[in-house]
C-alpha cells in the first residue's frame, strides 16, 4: 500500500513541521527571555517496509534538541543581584518544595524577607560564608542555603590587629631625665608627639587609644629609644584644660588600670625599629596573660565591657626615626563599628558580600556553580530551569572561575540565544515543508480518487 | 555567536557607553564653569565578554602633589593674611607715620612733648608754655592708653576669631566624616564616587583655610587628617577640636590654648604646636606678637614713670614718688623706679597727675618747680625750694632723662639699653618691619597659591577645548553606531518583506 503509505508519510511530515513551527514559535516568544536557550527540532526518518522492488513511506520522526551549552550574550543590567554566567555553569536554585534545579536566568531580586529569587521564583542557593569568613565552600548540594542579602543587616566587628606606621622625628629633644613622663600617668606629663587610633570593642563601641611618643634617647647614646604609652581616651582627666593627664583611675566597668600599654622601641643608627620591650606589669594586670614577645608588634588591651579579654595586635614594622617631621602614614585597625547594610557585590568568584554604611564589608554568601555531565540532556522545565535525568548525569558543585566553571558576572544578564532571523529563516522552511507535504497529501489523494474514478 | 540579534545588542551597548560619555562630558562642561573644586571625569569602557562596550567605572584626574602643595599653599596664605590684618589694624591707629601732623604714635607724641619741655624750659615763667607741656604730656598718656586698648581689643578679635575657626573645623570635620564614609561605601559598591571626591577634596580646602593639615589616604579611598605638627584631627572618626574664648584682655591676660585631640596646638606650651592656617596666624598675633608689642608699650610708659618721678628733697627718707606721670595702682605702689620686669599694663594705666594738669583743676607750673606727689601741705617733693620763676634745674634734668640711655626689658625684644626716645623709636621701627614683613610673607604666599591653584586647576581641572573635541567624536560615534542599528532594521525589514509579512 505504497500510495496509502506515502500519504500517511506527508501526514507525518507535516506533523514534524508543524513540531519544527512550535519550537520557532516559542523560540520567538522567548527571544527576550533571560536564560533561554533556543530548542531546535532534529527530523530522523523512519523507513517501515522498503525492498528491492516496493517502497512504502514510514515518514518522519520529530525529536527536540536544547542547546544548553550555547552562550548567549551578556547584556548590562543595573543590579548588583543581576548575575549571568560566562562560560560554564548554573545557578543552583530551588523552588517552593525543595527541590533544586540548576537555571541560567539570573535576574535575581530580594524578596521581602531578603532572599534573592528570579524572575521565575525559585530561590538562589549558596553557602553561608558568615562562620568564620571562610571563601571554600563544602562541595554538595545538601549543605546549600538560600542566600539571603539582610542576614547580616547590622554588624560590628571587634578590632583585633592594626598597623600604626609613623616617622618619629630623631630631632625632638630628649626627655629622658623627665620625671613626668606619660608612662607616670603625672599632671601635666611630658611628652614628643601625641597620635591617636580608633578601635572597637565586641559590641562596636568605639574605643579611641591615646599614644603618647616620647623620646626617651639617653644623652649620648648611640641607640635611640622613644617610650610608647597608649591610654583610652575615654578616661582622660578634665581637671586641667590644657592636658589629658592624669588619666582617670576610677575606670571604667572591666577595672583596668588606665595605662594600657608602656613600652619602649629602640631604632638602629639608619632610623628603623629594632625591637619593642614592654615595661610594667600593665598588660599582664589586666589580662592574667603576659605580653607577646615579637621584635615589631604589641599586644594592648582593649578596654571591653563584655569580657574584658580583648586584644589588639598592633603592627609597628613600619615605624622610622629620621630626622623628618613627626609624620603618621598608616593607622588602620580591622574593627568596625554597627554598621547597616547599605548594599551587596557580587565577584566573579561568586563571593556575594555586604557593603556597609561606614564602607567596610563582609563576605555573607558563596553562590556556587552547579553543572552535569551532559548539559544539552538536561530536562528542560517551566521557568528557565533544568533539572537532572540519567542521560544527563547528577548535578556537580564546584566554586565559579575555578576548575572549568565559568565565571559570575554581577550587573549583567545573560540574553537569550535565540536569533530571529535565524528562526524567521527557519519558519520559511517548516513552511514551504508543510507546502511540500501537503502538495505530495494532495498528490497522493488526486492519484486515489483517480483510481477510484476508473472503477466507475 | 555572531548574529543580527547579537549584533544589535552590541550597537546598543555601544549607544550606551556613549551616552555615559557624553553625560561625563556635560559634566565636565558644567564643572569647568563652576566656583567649586572641579576635577575633570573620565569614563573607563572595556569590551565585555560578548564583545559590547562596558562602561567599568567614572574616574576623576587626581593629583596628590599639587592637591598637597594647594593645601600647604592655602594654610601659609592664610597664616600670613591673618597675621597682617592684625598688625595693620594696630599700625592704622598709629596715624600716619609719614605725616608729622596726623601722627599719633607714641614715638611722635614723645618727641612732641619732648619739644614742649625745652619750650618751656626756655621761657620758665610762661605760664602757656606749663600747660602746652603738660597738655603735650597728656596726650602722649592717653596716646599710649589708646594703642593699649587697640592692641587688646586686636587679641579680642584675634581670640574670638579663633573661636569662630575652631567651630568652623568642627562643622568641616563632620562633613568629611560623611563624605568619607560614603566614598569608603561608594568605593566597594563601585558606584561613581568622583562627585563625592570632589567634595571631600572642597572640605579639605576650606579646612586648610583653618589650619595646617597633612593627608593620607588608605584603603578604598579612606582618608585620615592630621595637623600639619602631626596631632590627629581625622581617622575613622572626628577628633574633638576645643577651645574656651576669652572674651576681655588686658596686657596680663593669656589666652586660652586651642586643644585638638587633647593636645595644645598653640600657645607657649605646645608640645607640637601648629604652624599654618589661620588658626595659627591668630594664635601668633594673640600670644606673640601683639604681646610683643604691649610689652614695649609698657617698657615706654615704665620708663616715662621712672624718668619723671620725684625723690625727697628734704632727705628725710622718704620713698620715691611717681611724678608728671602716675597710673592708676601708684597708690600702693612701693617701687619707684618700677624694676622693668614690673611694667606689664603700665601703658594702659598711664596718666598725668592731677595736681600738675590745669584741666582737672591741677598748676601747671609744678612741672617746673617739682612737689607734683606732695601730700596736702607738705613740700617734701619741691625742687624750687626758693619759687623762683627762673628756676629751670628740674627742666633740665627731665629733659636731660628723656635722651640719657637707660635699661628696658627683654620682653619688648628690641633695644635692651637705649635713650627713651631711641626705644620709643625702634619700637614703632619694629612694628613697621613686622607689617612689612608679614604684608610681604602675604603677598608672596598669595602669589604661590595662585600659581598653586593654577598648577592643579591646569592638572586636574577641565578645559572646555578638550570636552568639545570629545563631544564631537562622540558624535561621530554615535552616530555610526545608530547607523549600524538601522543597517540591521534594514535586514531585518528585507527578511520579513521576503516573507510577505
Amino acid at each position: 500500500m505504497s500510495l496509502l503509505s506515502s500519504m500517511y508519510g506527508a501526514v507525518s511530515g507535516m506533523s514534524a513541521q508543524s513540531n519544527s513551527l512550535s519550537a520557532i514559535s516559542d523560540n520567538i516568544t522567548n527571544a527576550s527571555t533571560v536564560g533561554y536557550k533556543d530548542a531546535s527540532t532534529e527530523f530522523s526518518d523512519l523507513l517501515t517496509n522498503v525492498g528491492k522492488n516496493a517502497y512504502s513511506s514510514g515518514g518522519v520522526k520529530t525529536s527536540v534538541q536544547y542547546d544548553v551549552a550555547q552562550q548567549g550574550v551578556l547584556e548590562a543590567a543595573s543590579s548588583t543581584t543581576d548575575l549571568a554566567i560566562q562560560n560554564n555553569g548554573f545557578f543552583l536554585v530551588n523552588d517552593a518544595s525543595g527541590g533544586t534545579y540548576l537555571t541560567r536566568a539570573g535576574a535575581f531580586t530580594a524578596n521581602a524577607d531578603g532572599t534573592l529569587t528570579n524572575a521565575a521564583g525559585f530561590t538562589l542557593m549558596g553557602y553561608s560564608l558568615t562562620a568564620d569568613n571562610a571563601t571554600t565552600p563544602a562541595d554538595g548540594v545538601p549543605g546549600l542555603i538560600p542566600v539571603n542579602v539582610t542576614a547580616e543587616s547590622l554588624q560590628a566587628t571587634a578590632s583585633t590587629t592594626g598597623t600604626l606606621t609613623a616617622n618619629l622625628p630623631s630631632t625632638a629633644s630628649s626627655l629622658a631625665t623627665s620625671t613626668t613622663l606619660p608612662s607616670t600617668n603625672a599632671s601635666g606629663a611630658t611628652y614628643s608627639e601625641k597620635t591617636s587610633l580608633v578601635t572597637y570593642d565586641s559590641l562596636g563601641n568605639p574605643v579611641t587609644l591615646d599614644i603618647y611618643l616620647t623620646n626617651t634617647t639617653a644623652s649620648g647614646s648611640t641607640t635611640p629609644t622613644w617610650e610608647m604609652d597608649i591610654y583610652n581616651a575615654a578616661d582622660a582627666g578634665t581637671s586641667s584644660t590644657t592636658s589629658s593627664f592624669p588619666y582617670s583611675t576610677s575606670n571604667a566597668a572591666d577595672g583596668d588600670t588606665p595605662l594600657l600599654y608602656s613600652g619602649t622601641l629602640s631604632f638602629n643608627s639608619t632610623g628603623a625599629l629594632t625591637g619593642t620591650a614592654a615595661s610594667g606589669t600593665t598588660y599582664t594586670t589586666n589580662l592574667g596573660t603576659s605580653q607577646p614577645s615579637t621584635a615589631t608588634s604589641i599586644a594592648v588591651d582593649i578596654p571591653n565591657t563584655v569580657g574584658d579579654t580583648q586584644t589588639l595586635t598592633l603592627d609597628l614594622s613600619g615605624m622610622t626615626q629620621l630626622a623628618s617631621n613627626f609624620n603618621v602614614t598608616a593607622h588602620t585597625t580591622n574593627g568596625q563599628a554597627p554598621s547597616s547594610v547599605t548594599g551587596v557585590t557580587v565577584n566573579t568568584g561568586g563571593i556575594l558580600a555586604a557593603t556597609y554604611a561606614n564602607g567596610t564589608t563582609k563576605n555573607l554568601f558563596q553562590i556556587p556553580l552547579g553543572t552535569v555531565a551532559s548539559v544539552n540532556q538536561l530536562t528542560p522545565l517551566t521557568g528557565n530551569v533544568y533539572t537532572t535525568n540519567s542521560e544527563s548525569g547528577i548535578i556537580n558543585v564546584g566554586t565559579a572561575n575555578e576548575n572549568g566553571y565559568g565565571t559570575i558576572n554581577s550587573q549583567e544578564l545573560e540574553s537569550s540565544t535565540v536569533d530571529i532571523a535565524t528562526e524567521l529563516t527557519n519558519m520559511i522552511v517548516a513552511q514551504r515543508g508543510y507546502e511540500a507535504n501537503s502538495k505530495v497529501f494532495q498528490t497522493g489523494s488526486d492519484l486515489l480518487s483517480m483510481l477510484n474514478n476508473t472503477l466507475k | 555567536m555572531v548574529s543580527l540579534t547579537s549584533a544589535s545588542t552590541i550597537a546598543q551597548s555601544a549607544l550606551q557607553a556613549i551616552a555615559a560619555q557624553t553625560s561625563v562630558v556635560s559634566r565636565n562642561i558644567a564643572g569647568a564653569s563652576s566656583t567649586n573644586y572641579y576635577s575633570e571625569k573620565s569614563v573607563n569602557i572595556v569590551t565585555s565578554g560578548s564583545g559590547g562596550a562596558q562602561v567599568l567605572s567614572v574616574t576623576n584626574a587626581q593629583n596628590n602633589a599639587l592637591f598637597n602643595s594647594y593645601l600647604n599653599a592655602n594654610s601659609a596664605n592664610s597664616m600670613q593674611s591673618a597675621l597682617s590684618s592684625g598688625l595693620t589694624q594696630i599700625a592704622q591707629t598709629l596715624g600716619d607715620t609719614t605725616s608729622t601732623t596726623n601722627d599719633t604714635s607714641p614715638s611722635a607724641l614723645l618727641s612732641n612733648f619732648s619739644n614742649a619741655l625745652q619750650t618751656y624750659e626756655a621761657s620758665p615763667a610762661d605760664t602757656t608754655a606749663a600747660s602746652s607741656a603738660v597738655r603735650a604730656a597728656s596726650a602722649l598718656a592717653s596716646g599710649l592708653n589708646s594703642a593699649t586698648d587697640t592692641v587688646q581689643s586686636v587679641r579680642e578679635q584675634a581670640d574670638a576669631s579663633m573661636a569662630t575657626s575652631v567651630a568652623t573645623i568642627n562643622t568641616l570635620l563632620a562633613q568629611f566624616q560623611s563624605l568619607n564614609n560614603q566614598i569608603k561605601t561608594g568605593t566597594v559598591m563601585g558606584s561613581d564616587i568622583t562627585d563625592l571626591l570632589d567634595s571631600r577634596d572642597s572640605v579639605l580646602q576650606q579646612l586648610s583655610a583653618q589650619i595646617g593639615i597633612t593627608t593620607t589616604t588608605g584603603a578604598n579611598h579612606d582618608m585620615s587628617i592630621a595637623t600639619d605638627s602631626g596631632v590627629t584631627l581625622f581617622q575613622e572618626t572626628a577628633r574633638t577640636v576645643s577651645f574656651a574664648p576669652t572674651t576681655t584682655y588686658t596686657a596680663s591676660t593669656t589666652g586660652n590654648a586651642v586643644m585638638v585631640d587633647g593636645v595644645p596646638v598653640t600657645g607657649a606650651g605646645s608640645p607640637m604646636p601648629i604652624t599654618s592656617g589661620a588658626l595659627a596666624g591668630l594664635a601668633t598675633l594673640r600670644d606673640t606678637t601683639a604681646v610683643t608689642y604691649q610689652n614695649q608699650l609698657d617698657q615706654i610708659a615704665g620708663g616715662l614713670i621712672n624718668d619723671f618721678a620725684e625723690t625727697d628733697q628734704t632727705g628725710s627718707g622718704a620713698p620715691a614718688e611717681p611724678g608728671l606721670f602716675t597710673y592708676s595702682g601708684a597708690a600702693n605702689s612701693s617701687s619707684i623706679p618700677i624694676s622693668t620686669s614690673n611694667m606689664t599694663g603700665l601703658a594702659g594705666e598711664i596718666q598725668v597727675a592731677a595736681s600738675v594738669d590745669p584741666t582737672q583743676g591741677g598748676n601747671a607750673s609744678l612741672l617746673r618747680d617739682g612737689g607734683i606727689a606732695n601730700t596736702s601741705g607738705s613740700s617734701t617733693y619741691t625742687y624750687n625750694t626758693s619759687g623762683a620763676a627762673s628756676y629751670t634745674t628740674r627742666l633740665q634734668s627731665l629733659i636731660t632723662s628723656i635722651s640719657q640711655a637707660q635699661t628696658f626689658g627683654s620682653s619688648g625684644q628690641i633695644l635692651t639699653s637705649a635713650s627713651l626716645s631711641d626705644y620709643a623709636n625702634a619700637s614703632l621701627g619694629w612694628l613697621d618691619a613686622q607689617q612689612q614683613t608679614t604684608s610681604n610673607a602675604a603677598a608672596y604666599q598669595s602669589t604661590l597659591l595662585g600659581s598653586a591653584t593654577t598648577a592643579l586647576s591646569n592638572g586636574t581641572g577641565t578645559s572646555l577645548d578638550t570636552e568639545m573635541s570629545k563631544m564631537l567624536d562622540l558624535e561621530n560615534t554615535y552616530s555610526a553606531s545608530a547607523k549600524l542599528m538601522t543597517t540591521i532594521n534594514d535586514m531585518y525589514t528585507a527578511l520579513f518583506s521576503d516573507l510577505n509579512l
